[in-house]
């Protein structure tokens, strides 16, 4: 007799059975906040500095080791520069694609899939190819992706008018006439996918600064994504519901803030191609975006730093002063390097060059939208709603949350009944800032309620089958297109490298945070750093 | 002298529920001997004498019993009621435990004959008193007759078929006790210490009851009316529900709820599955059998004397377990499992085949049909493929492949992703009588082979002239259509499979 059974004869009696119920069942799952380490940035925020007990000398630091810092660091060693330092603040490098571990699988923290890139992106490609997730390139050039990276069937479903159904674009109970504005709305999407601009670059191009500058399409950047819906007349409740839900999974922000230009950018920038997956299909991983980042480290371990927070870079006469606390040490030291790429976001560059008018820009301009994620263990299988089979994306129609993905999705083995489902929740609810102080304020056992309350509309009981629960608060996880943003000319001016030695990479930069950005954020400031420096 | 009347009838219901409860022990173990271990009429005799000897013991020991005898009554009626009661559901449990079943099955009986054996001797005594010895000894074997009737017309006839075995003896558990707690009960001033009698009889009722309400329910109950047949083994593994059940002329393998196999025509099976392949390779010296935990196409290997290592890679040790030491299960696969040649592995195929580095002449893929997405993985290109790396490149391969007649659009769909991971295949099927037309996928590196040449000539089922036909496929198991190789992510097969046989069971 396993427990649920017991529960069940128990409920019978009703006074004991509810009683029992009540005070077991609460206290066994496991539940706890962990952390992107917000203390260490804080005291970067605080102006916490000491005085540096030893001195380095490199060629060049590199700080965040996140996607772009990593992907520079990459590129640089590829090339054959190796006289570099790459400093992180956390633990592990990986940025928002962290990720962990336990006994049944590994599984992510943030960023989870890479959709099948543009075919132009060559570097990425090699990129890809040289970590095994292209396997060979047909003579036409079309890459031919790993199968066991490609997301395994089934890819999505959504829990819709109380059924679940295949594929995540609303269709089950939606009225006809619902379902052809959503026909016409995707229609649409495809012809922005291959419009071109009068510049002749595509009208929403990967990178982002590769887009066309043409009025026809720059316009779209004055007004939010909602506002553009209702000016092409699409009124469909499931439609709006279907879009506002992609612009929360992809920038963490509702569609009635975001950007159209960026609202749109999410439906047509991909266009890529293989010979065995087109620009829908996703490459994914237990431990999600967390393989990409193991295979860029691969080749730079050594000269990573991690939990060393810098804490302050200086242009000096000979070059720049990068000043770094040993977090595992409590120690101070500097680095005195020629150039320094700044691979963090910019509300962190901006404090540390100490510039006050750079940071009431960035202070007006970047915003960043604050979200939780939750990694769920599961005891056994879950109970199940009608409809389509647990898929690897599982999401609830107009639900708080955008659901959960099962990291278990794409072993190879058989699986386990125990699941790993990694929760991701946009804190979409009030501003940012309100609802970053919220967040903080809330217990694990107040987000494990409400997580719970969320999923159980689609897995009855599943508060007694759980058993564990980890959250982890990201502040400031992603930036904000809001409008104006990515047309506006701060980005370009926050870009810009100091001096020929100061130089940025950040997918805030690009205004959208999607891998692609990031690898192309750190290449291009690689490439800066390898024209100044004498071979 | 109405009290002595009434108690004198009481005593005289407390025989008659102990012959019945005795003898509806003795038919437990009878039935469950003959389920668990076949051979009605051994089991039968052999329970039949051990119990009836047992009395005697019990008639033998009654004479050291001197004082305090309406206590002790009352105690063993308590005491046969738990082991009687449990015997059925203790049965159950041990019989994994092959080498000790048969002692603890005996022990059971014995001690339930010794304690029944002792009842009558000492309620004659506590009677002797209270009526004339003639009268005695006529009501006492009276009753005690009625009662063997009535038990022996209701258990075929009631409780077998409505209650099960563990619910009977577990009800009749329930009766011995609610007597021995009546009887502490009514006789409250003769008896020394008759409360600590009742707690313990209100106890071990709660036990039974409880027993009666779940254990059953939970455990067999539920799956003896699933099947057909008896059910004479169940067990929960981590990865599945195995489940062996047992009529007069065969024995089921099912896991969750499928069929494996009919140890009736499995023969037909398992020659079919690994003699075509295996006896086109020229003295294959090392095979890899994949799922097949049942041991019965290794069985059929070791027909090889060329053979000299087998290694199967299953992933649930409950089964390999299960088959390397049952008796019964030893006998059908022929202790294959324990040939010196074999290795057991209990591994994730897919995860122990990307990390082997052995080549094999011959692999025998045994796996369950694919049903869930989970078991569609093993059906995939990538899979086939890193199956390939474990072959020698003149080796073959043989993949089970659902029914061409039932699921035609499964079994070419599993065709497709071979030829497509680069194998030449060779698909054929036969008839096998609990399963009806059964596919089987030949695969290999290389096309060219000495088909058949060394076919074993002593087979039950198969020869060189049954083979031949067994590639031609009539029409109605063809697709009908171009079917897709099944991919991790597209599982084209599950979709097809969930097609076919969803309508077909319908």
């Amino acid at each position: 007799m396993n427990r649920k059974q017991f529960i069940q004869l128990t409920s019978g009696l009703a006074l004991l059975g509810t009683a029992w119920q009540g005070c077991t069942s609460r206290n066994m799952i496991r539940s706890r906040i962990v952390g992107a380490n917000a203390a260490a940035g804080h005291l970067l925020r605080d102006g916490k500095t000491g005085t540096p007990t030893t001195f380095l000398k490199k060629q060049l630091v590199i700080a965040g080791g996140g996607v772009s810092g990593l992907s520079a660091a990459w590129y640089l060693q590829k090339q054959g520069f190796t006289d570099f330092l790459l400093l992180d603040l956390e633990a592990h490098t990986g940025g928002n694609a962290a990720h962990g571990v336990n006994d049944i699988s590994a599984y992510p923290w943030g960023a989870h899939y890479v959709p099948i890139p543009n075919n132009d992106l060559t570097e990425y490609i090699d990129f890809l190819q040289s970590a095994g997730v292209v396997v060979q390139r047909n003579s036409e050039g079309l890459p031919a992706y790993n199968e066991e990276h490609l997301c395994f069937d089934p890819q999505e479903r959504l829990f819709i008018n109380g059924r679940w159904q295949e594929g995540l674009i609303p269709q089950f109970g939606v009225p006809t006439p619902e379902r052809k504005q959503i026909e016409r709305f995707l229609l649409q999407m495809n012809e922005y996918r291959y419009a071109k601009g009068s510049d002749g670059k595509d009208a929403f191009a990967i990178p982002i600064n590769a887009s066309s500058t043409d009025e026809t399409y720059v316009r779209l950047d004055k007004m939010t994504m909602q506002q553009w819906l209702k000016e092409n007349e699409y009124t469909s409740h499931y439609l709006h519901g279907y879009v506002n839900y992609c612009c929360r999974d992809d920038f963490g922000t509702a569609y009635d803030t975001i950007s159209a230009w960026a609202g749109i950018h999410y439906f047509a920038a991909r266009k890529g191609k293989g010979t065995n997956a087109e620009h829908g299909d996703v490459l994914t991983w237990p431990e999600g975006n967390g393989f990409l980042v193991n295979a860029l480290q691969q080749s730079i371990p050594s000269y990573c730093h991690t939990s060393s927070l810098v804490t302050g870079v200086d242009a000096t006469a000979e070059g720049v002063r990068v000043d770094v606390a040993d977090l595992k040490t409590g120690n101070y030291y500097a680095v005195d390097a020629r150039e320094c790429i700044l691979a963090v976001p910019q509300l962190v560059a901006a404090r540390l060059l100490k510039q006050e008018e750079r940071k009431a820009l960035v202070k007006q301009h970047f915003h960043y939208a604050p979200w939780m994620v939750a990694n769920i263990t599961t005891k056994g299988p879950l109970k199940e709603r009608e409809g389509a089979a647990v898929s690897w994306d599982n999401v609830i129609f107009d639900g708080p949350s955008l659901g959960y993905v099962e990291a278990t999705h794409q072993l190879l083995q058989q699986q386990a009944t125990r699941k790993n489902l990694t929760y991701y929740y946009p804190l979409t609810g009030g501003s940012p800032a309100d609802e970053r102080k919220k967040a903080q304020q809330r217990s694990a056992d107040e987000w494990t309620n409400l997580i719970i309350n969320d999923l159980e509309r689609i897995h009855p009981s599943f508060r007694e089958s759980i058993a564990e629960v980890n959250i982890m608060l990201w502040g400031h996880a992603m930036a904000q297109p809001l409008p104006g943003f990515i047309t506006g000319s701060v980005r370009q001016e926050m870009a810009r490298s100091l001096e020929g030695k100061i130089h940025f990479a950040h997918s805030d930069l690009a205004g959208v945070s999607i891998f692609e950005e990031a690898f192309y954020q750190g290449l291009n400031a690689a490439k800066r750093v390898l024209k100044q420096i004498p071979a | 002298m109405k009290k002595e009347n009434g108690s004198q009838w009481l005593l005289l219901v407390a025989v008659f529920v102990i012959a019945t409860c005795g003898l509806i022990y003795e038919l437990v173990a009878g039935t469950l001997a003959s389920y668990l271990l076949g051979d009605s009429v051994t089991q039968f005799s052999t329970i039949i004498g051990v119990y009836l000897f047992s009395m005697g013991i019990g008639s033998y020991l009654s004479r050291y019993f001197n004082d305090n005898l309406l206590q002790w009554f009352i105690r063993i009626e308590l005491l046969v009621g738990l082991i009687g009661g449990f015997s059925a559901a203790i049965l159950f449990l041990v019989f994994p435990l092959v080498f000790s079943f048969r002692i603890i099955l005996y022990a059971l009986v014995g001690l339930t004959g010794i304690l029944v054996g002792l009842e009558i001797p000492l309620l004659m005594r506590i009677l002797k008193d209270k009526v004339e010895f003639k009268e005695m000894v006529s009501r006492v074997f009276t009753f005690d007759y009625i009662g063997a009737l009535l038990a022996s017309l209701v258990f075929p006839l009631l409780l077998v078929p409505h209650l099960g075995l563990i619910r009977t003896s577990l009800f009749f558990g329930i009766l011995n006790i609610g007597v021995g707690w009546y009887l502490a009960w009514y006789f409250v001033r003769e008896i020394k210490q008759s409360g600590i009698l009742k707690i313990t009889a209100i106890f071990l009722l709660l036990a039974e009851l409880t027993a009666f309400v779940f254990s059953e329910n939970i455990m067999r109950y539920s799956e003896t009316m699933t099947y057909n047949d008896n059910v004479v083994f169940a067990q929960s593994s981590p990865y599945q529900r195995i489940v062996i059940t047992r009529n007069k002329r065969e024995l089921r393998l099912f896991l969750n709820g499928n069929l494996q196999f009919s140890s009736a025509d499995e023969y037909r099976y398992h020659e079919a599955l690994v003699h075509p392949a295996l006896s086109s390779v020229t003295a294959p010296e090392k095979v890899l059998v994949l799922g097949g935990g049942d041991g019965l196409a290794v069985r059929e290997i070791l027909k090889y004397p060329s053979v000299k290592k087998i290694v199967l890679v299953d992933l649930d040790k409950a089964v390999t377990r299960l088959f390397s030491s049952q008796e019964m299960l030893l006998r059908i696969n022929q202790s294959s499992l324990l040939n010196k040649k074999v290795t057991v592995i209990n591994a994730d195929a897919f995860s122990w085949l990307r990390q082997n580095k052995e080549l094999f002449d011959a692999v025998i893929i045994d796996f369950p049909d694919p049903s869930s997405f989970s078991i569609g993985k093993l059906y995939s290109t990538i899979f086939y493929r890193i199956l390939k790396n474990s072959m020698r490149p003149e080796g073959i391969a043989v993949i089970q492949s659902t029914s061409p007649y039932v699921a035609p659009r499964s079994f070419w769909c599993v065709d497709t992703t071979l030829r497509e991971a680069g194998f030449y295949t060779r698909p054929y099927h036969n008839y096998v009588p609990s399963f009806g037309e059964w596919g089987y996928i030949i695969a290999s590196p290389q096309g060219e082979k000495n088909w058949f040449a060394h076919l074993p000539a002593t087979l039950k089922y198969l020869n060189l002239s049954v083979l031949e036909p067994l590639f031609i496929f009539p029409n109605d198991m063809k697709a009908g259509i171009a079917v897709h190789a099944n991919k991790l992510n597209n599982q084209a097969l599950v979709n097809y499979f969930e097609a076919e046989w969803g309508k077909y069971l319908e």
